[in-house]
């Protein structure tokens, strides 16, 4: 180690420094230059095949659907349930995978997929509950997960009165459980 | 003595072939049943010669090994020969790949059996790498000095399944569409680096950027993670695979040989 | 064609000890040309000749074209993952789809770093190395238990179904789930993994002095994680307990 440089505060090690022939000087800069590009061009190289996996556009199918009017849906009766749902509506559900759930006041969609493992959720009106066929998570009929793996409740999905009076449903807008009423993940029946 | 005389006419012909420049271009050795042959028959050849010349005898009784590893490689060479096969017919893209399958089925002559001998073949190479391990275990012979050779053979169970699973998407079944879907949610759960997982918030890891994404190519199952999984399955992990057997057999001859009592 | 001294092979000098004068053999070895390699190409032949009749009688499976809109119930993962897919029902997908399989892996490949002893090799030894074996017997035949479970009692919506029931029949609700409050939990969980730390050096002292501290506690480690698997499946069977322990960032 006496060619080791660590401390320059130390004066001996700085002495050796300055007493470096120019060979030694030559072969150390070469060896760090040397080192040092071999470290970038691994670096880059893997941050570029990293990257590349990444694409910067990704090609959608579109991802908002007219799902009829506000009217229609209030136009059904029905008993509501102990969680305030008078029923799930599961037209949208082959296609377009979300139930439109009319609840007393209000009429809001929920992702069928499953929050555990993203498999397609069913409606099992009978019992008034949700299960996923994947790993059985089960859920009320708000969405409110009670049994099996699921981690939380079904999303919900962005839900607004289109230009046209049409409720329009976002699939591409997802509510976080804590803030579905905070950002109105719903829209008010009158 | 007729015998006698096609025996001579025999005799003649071998060594009429075996004394030509074709045969002894191609084999460096004799025919003959000699000490020097049997050697020279693993060494100058370039299959066999992964092998020592010798063994110990114990190692040869089929209840010590039961062919387990060796059978493991068949089957990977089966799949090799029978996946390329099937690459011929199959397109993967999500518009042709289910209608290449029922072409292989319907259209094309035992289309359907090399598709099963190289599913089932698949079944088969996970039971035997998995009997091969429990075989290794219950021997002793990951013990010093064959500690690397274990992990590279850990390594290669990995790489087993990882093929298996990344073909499983190819049908574009759905069999293979929901196994993969909750598949690559696994990944989504990923500390730090899954849009799912706990501690996503610390790297601003959302789901166009997080280990499913890698996979996928996407967010949801669909051309992009076909491609992907073709590309890994056909070339990627094959290669990979490829390269790990090739040491994990030449660590076997450098680790001690074939495992024996001390 | 005989070339000076060499040895033929007759029945007169038999193959041992005609190798035994070699430099590469040890006295008792074989030639690998042909008594292994016939060995391996009959093997070769057996298992060509099993699968080309699979492979002829029994057709792989196809279904319906893949459709991101139906689920397929129940949805089932290959079967050398439906163990992992049957720990989904109990832990958390990042416990049981990334942090258990990889604590399998880590685990196995630190199998020969933690057991060192350089005894007992290159044959059965089954009586000898109980311990060591009657664990990782039990998680090799774990793994295929739960495959087991997965493959052939779980039925739609991931119920279980005995083999005599009919799938057409409607499982009602699971009972609610409850989780440990945090000052349960916590310390449950630290007892689990310290405690046996002690125990097991008051109990076994040997065993820390022959593996030595970093070992030692690695061992232990894992081998407590591995257990948790199946205690914690108890739990939520026995008890309907779902997290032993919950935080604002995990739960476990």
């Amino acid at each position: 180690m006496h060619r080791g440089v660590c401390d320059m505060n130390n004066e001996a090690a700085l002495q050796q420094l300055v007493e470096l022939s120019r060979r030694e000087f030559l072969a150390r800069g070469l060896t760090a230059a040397g080192w040092g590009s071999f470290a970038v061009v691994l670096g880059a190289g893997t941050l570029e095949t990293v990257r590349f996996f990444f694409p910067r556009v990704l090609y959608q199918p579109p991802s908002t659907f007219r799902i009829g009017t506000p009217e229609a849906f209030l136009a059904r009766k029905g008993e509501a349930d102990e969680y305030g749902v008078i029923f799930v509506d599961e037209r949208w559900k082959p296609e377009q995978r979300f139930f439109v759930v009319r609840a007393k006041d209000r009429v809001y969609a929920l992702t069928a997929r499953c929050a555990h493992l993203g498999c397609t959720v069913n409606w099992f009106s009978s019992l008034d509950i949700f299960k996923c066929p994947c790993h059985g998570s089960q859920y009320h009929s708000d969405g409110k997960n009670f049994a099996g793996p699921a981690p939380r409740p079904l999303d919900r999905l962005r839900i607004t009165v289109g230009v046209s009076g049409d409720l329009v449903v976002d699939t591409s807008i997802i509510y976080s459980v804590e803030r579905f009423e905070a950002d109105g993940a719903f829209v008010a029946l009158a | 003595m007729a015998n006698s005389r096609t025996d001579k006419l025999r005799r003649g012909a071998l060594e009429w072939i075996t004394a030509s420049q074709l045969y002894r271009s191609i084999f460096r050795h004799g025919y003959d049943d000699t000490v020097r042959n049997r050697a020279l028959e693993v060494t100058s050849n370039a299959f066999l010669h992964l092998h020592p010349i010798t063994i110990p005898h114990h190692a040869i009784k089929v209840r010590f090994t039961y062919c387990l590893g060796g059978l493991t490689f068949f089957m990977f060479l089966v799949e090799t020969v029978t996946g390329v096969l099937l690459m011929f017919y199959y397109r993967p893209v999500t518009e042709y790949a289910y209608a290449d399958m029922k072409t292989l089925q319907y259209a094309v002559y035992f289309g359907m059996v090399l598709r099963n001998l190289h599913r089932w073949g698949a079944h088969l190479m996970v039971v035997l790498v998995m009997l091969h391990m429990l075989r290794v275990f219950l021997t002793g012979s990951y013990r010093p000095p064959r500690e690397f050779n274990w992990v590279l053979g850990v390594n290669l169970l990995v790489l087993t399944l990882l093929l298996s699973f990344t073909g499983y998407l190819l049908p574009w079944d759905q069999l293979a569409f929901w196994a993969v879907t909750v598949g690559t949610n696994m990944a989504a759960a990923t500390p730090f680096f899954g849009a799912e997982g706990p501690f996503h918030g610390l790297l601003g890891v959302d789901g166009t950027n997080d280990a499913r994404f890698l996979l996928l190519g996407d967010v949801r199952v669909g051309g992009s993670a076909l491609l992907r999984f073709y590309v890994l399955h056909c070339v990627a992990l094959p290669l990979v695979a490829g390269v790990l057997m090739v040491v994990h057999f030449w660590r076997v001859r450098k680790d001690g040989g074939i495992s024996r009592p001390l | 064609m005989k070339q000076p001294g060499e040895t033929r092979i007759t029945s007169e000098r038999p193959v041992a000890q005609a190798f035994g004068a070699m430099p590469t053999g040890r006295p008792g070895d074989v030639a690998v040309f042909p008594y292994l390699v016939y060995i391996e190409f009959l093997a070769a032949l057996l298992f060509s000749i099993v699968l080309l009749v699979w492979s002829l009688t029994v057709d792989a499976p196809l279904l319906q074209e893949a459709n991101p809109g139906v689920t397929e119930n129940p949805a089932k993962a290959p079967w050398y993952f439906v163990g992992l897919q049957e720990l989904l029902v109990y832990f958390d997908p990042w416990i049981a789809g990334v942090m258990i399989p990889t604590l399998i892996i880590v685990g196995l490949m630190a199998i020969p770093y933690l057991d060192t002893s350089t005894n007992a090799v290159g044959r059965y030894t089954i009586r000898e190395r109980r311990l060591v074996i009657s664990h990782f017997g039990f998680g090799f035949a774990l793994w295929w238990i739960l495959i087991f479970i997965g493959q052939f009692l779980r039925g739609p919506n991931w119920h279980i179904y005995w083999p005599w029931q009919d799938w057409s029949m409607v499982k009602s609700a699971e009972a609610t789930l409850w989780d440990f409050p945090w000052w349960v939990g916590l310390p449950a969980l630290i007892a689990y993994f310290g405690g046996p730390l002690f125990l097991a050096q008051k109990r076994w002292p040997w065993l820390l002095e022959r593996l030595g501290m970093t070992r030692y506690v690695g061992a232990v480690t894992l081998a407590l994680l591995f257990y948790g698997v199946p205690i914690k499946m108890l739990l939520r069977l026995l008890f309907n307990v779902k997290y032993v322990l919950v935080t604002q960032w995990f739960n476990v």
